[in-house]
């Protein structure tokens, strides 16, 4: 086959995905800067273009407080999950039989919807809810603890247990790539069990540990079910106001520009911790 | 080499469930002497090596290495370093990071660590590269690079497996007399596991033969050649033309047997087979017979024959000839002195063999020859 029609083949093949992204990323996309630049006036739209929008967002204290907020429960939700999902993945890759049947069963929380698992939570972590009343039967506490549900805490559990296929998945596939005569030099060369993770296996699935905390910490901080659900107003993030805007508020432009806000500022810190983390990885020797 | 011995085995047994990978395994290794395990696909030889690495525990019997016994002694605490098949070499560190791997291990201080890494590269002919990628590596540099890598611990004992199997032929040839010169300079025990019976006679000082997880025969390569204990051996090392003889007579050194084709002759008796009863099977290497137009005057035995097929190697001639009575073909080996080939196919020729080389296997088993 020569090359042109090698490079025709290419197009042809990527053009349905290059549709679709195009469709459905880039007009979106393009359509939000738009409004960021208009002004709502009650019930019309001014389309002169201006950047009060964006003023009156850097400004308000509370986009600024919600901001950081969203952000640092999605890192803790990335940390907590990416450290579970770790050892979950270690095992099915160099010590489960089954591997098959191991990854089905993660998927299973899959079967359910986004919804009903947040439900779930809410009743195991409720004031009545499944937690307290084992702990009341069992006589371990007098009355039902109430810092489970309704803060910072039930969102990053909850977010956790419902992104942690996919931290698990990137990592497992990254530690099944390592040829298993690697870590038999590493104890070879005098290297126990612990000193062969840090210093082989570890810094070989560096790409699989930032594909997951990726994975995990850019949808999690545009998440509003989970806060409005089980955060109460301690957990609130900054979908949570982004969705006012675009509904009771009624004020589009505003909820455009803290959308366009929140992505920059997720792009920021995600490329950041991905130099920190590949330079970290390369240090260890 | 000493006369100490640095590793003992006794009745070492592997078994992976049902199946015998390595049965009854006795075995001696010199202080600084070049040892192979040579033996087909399968036979059990990585299991052998990777025993004495630590990576696998014999089912039964003991591993000594220099005096201290194994058992319970992990991989990474024995004083024996290895050169993977595939090299292992770490595709996240650079080529000094490589070799210093080990070395961190034991909390060395940098400046003696980049002293003793620079040494090691110089040893294997890579100085300079220290901060070359694991990835930016040929087959070559990369398998001196895991040699490197291990020769840096200094252990007692150094085993590689199939070291040179990844390598092409030329290489593979360099290599041979690099790290028999290395070997012999550092005095480091090597023990290496070859299927490869050239690669196995080039290098070491000894050859232990292994067959179907038995260890058959522990000889230096020349012995092995000329006096194999048995009919697996003679033709798993070199090429024998094999044939039955009838034992006419037998002293303690010598004895008189008549074959088909060839006669009488008197041939030396080998000290590694059993004694022979009536019938003796007898090797004759390919390169020890004669071929001619004429009757040879000057040889023990000869017999005439046609010649079938010819092939031609470049450094020698292969015939392949009939002779009436032999039941199957018998190779013969020239030197190609002249870059002539003297015969064709269906030429008459004379073949003449001299008692001497004529190798004893011992009692005929009843195996069709
Ligand atoms: N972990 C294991 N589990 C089960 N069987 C094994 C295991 N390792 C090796 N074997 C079997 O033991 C036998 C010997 O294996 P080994 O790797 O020692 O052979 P080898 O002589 O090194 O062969 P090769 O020249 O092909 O490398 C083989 O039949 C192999 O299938
Ligand atoms: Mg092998």
């Amino acid at each position: 086959m020569n090359l042109r029609s090698e490079t025709a083949k290419g197009t042809a093949l990527s053009a349905p995905a290059t549709l679709y992204v195009g469709l459905l990323v880039a007009a979106p996309l393009i359509i939000l800067i738009a409004y960021s630049l208009w002004t709502q006036t009650y019930v019309d739209l001014d389309r002169t273009p201006t950047l009060a929008n964006y003023r009156e967002a850097l400004t308000d204290p509370l986009v600024r407080h919600l901001m950081i907020r969203s952000i640092l429960i999605s890192a803790a939700v990335t940390v907590v999950t990416v450290a579970l999902a770790y050892p979950i993945a270690y095992f099915i890759a160099l010590k489960a039989k089954k591997k098959t049947l191991w990854l089905l069963l993660i998927t299973i929380p899959f079967w359910s919807s986004y919804l009903l698992r947040v439900f779930a939570w809410k009743l195991i972590l409720g004031f009545n809810g499944v937690m307290n009343s084992a702990l009341l039967a069992l006589g371990l506490i007098d009355e039902p603890l109430t810092f489970l549900l309704y803060n910072e805490f039930a969102v990053v559990l909850t977010l956790a247990h419902a992104w942690a296929p996919f931290a698990i998945l990137p990592i497992f596939v990254s530690i099944q790539k390592i040829d298993p005569s690697l870590l038999e030099a590493a104890t070879d060369l005098g290297s126990n069990k612990l000193e062969s993770f840090l210093r082989v296996t570890l810094p070989l699935t560096t790409q699989g540990i930032i594909a997951a905390c990726l994975i995990i910490f850019i949808p999690t901080v545009g998440d509003y079910v989970t806060p409005s659900l089980v955060g109460g107003s301690d957990g609130k993030m900054i979908a949570n106001l982004i969705q006012v805007q675009f509904g009771a508020a009624n004020n589009w432009p505003l909820g455009a520009t803290l959308s366009l806000l929140a992505m920059l500022s997720v792009g920021f810190v995600a490329i950041v911790f991905v130099i920190g983390a590949s330079t970290l990885g390369r240090r260890i020797r | 080499m000493t006369e100490k011995n640095i590793i003992e085995m006794t009745g070492v047994q592997k078994r992976f469930g049902s199946f015998q990978a390595v049965s009854d395994l006795t075995l001696s290794l010199r202080e600084g002497e070049f040892f192979s395990l040579l033996g087909p696909s399968g036979c059990g030889k990585t299991t052998a090596l990777r025993m004495i690495a630590g990576f696998q525990e014999p089912t039964e019997g003991k591993v000594v290495i220099d005096g201290q016994d194994m058992d319970g002694i992990a991989a990474n605490k024995r004083p024996t370093n290895m050169v993977f098949q595939s090299y292992a070499i770490f595709p996240h560190l650079d080529v000094g990071d490589n070799v210093a791997y080990g070395l961190r291990n034991r909390g060395i201080a940098r400046a003696e660590i980049n002293r003793q890494v620079s040494e090691a590269l110089e040893m294997v002919e890579l100085g300079g590269l220290e901060r070359r990628g694991a990835n930016e590596l040929s087959g070559g540099q990369r398998q001196r690079v895991a040699l490197a890598r291990a020769l840096v611990m200094r252990p007692k004992v150094l085993l590689l497996d199939e070291p040179l199997s990844a390598l092409d032929k030329k290489l593979r040839e360099q290599m041979q007399f690099e790290m028999r010169h290395l070997q012999q300079s550092l005095g480091i025990t090597f023990v290496m596991v070859t299927h490869d019976q050239y690669e196995a006679m080039t290098m070491s000082d000894r050859i232990g033969v292994m067959f179907e997880g038995r260890l058959v025969q522990v000889d230096a390569p020349a012995t092995l050649y000329a006096s194999p204990s048995n009919r697996e051996v003679a033709s798993f090392i070199g090429e024998m033309n094999f044939m039955p003889g009838a034992v006419k007579e037998e002293t303690d050194t010598s004895l008189t047997v008549e074959s088909p084709g060839f006669g009488t002759m008197t041939i030396p008796r080998n000290p590694n087979v059993e004694t022979p009863g009536k019938s003796v099977l007898l090797g004759i290497r390919p390169e020890q017979l004669e071929i001619a137009k004429e009757q040879p005057p000057e040889y023990d035995a000869t017999v005439e024959g046609v010649v079938r097929d010819v092939a031609f190697y470049g450094e020698n001639v292969h015939y392949h000839v009939r002779v009436d009575g032999v039941d199957s073909r018998i190779a013969i080996s020239v030197p190609n002195y002249f870059h002539t080939v003297d015969h064709g196919p269906g030429d008459k020729v004379w073949l003449g063999v001299q008692g001497e080389s004529v190798i004893d296997l011992g009692q005929q088993s009843d195996k069709p020859i």
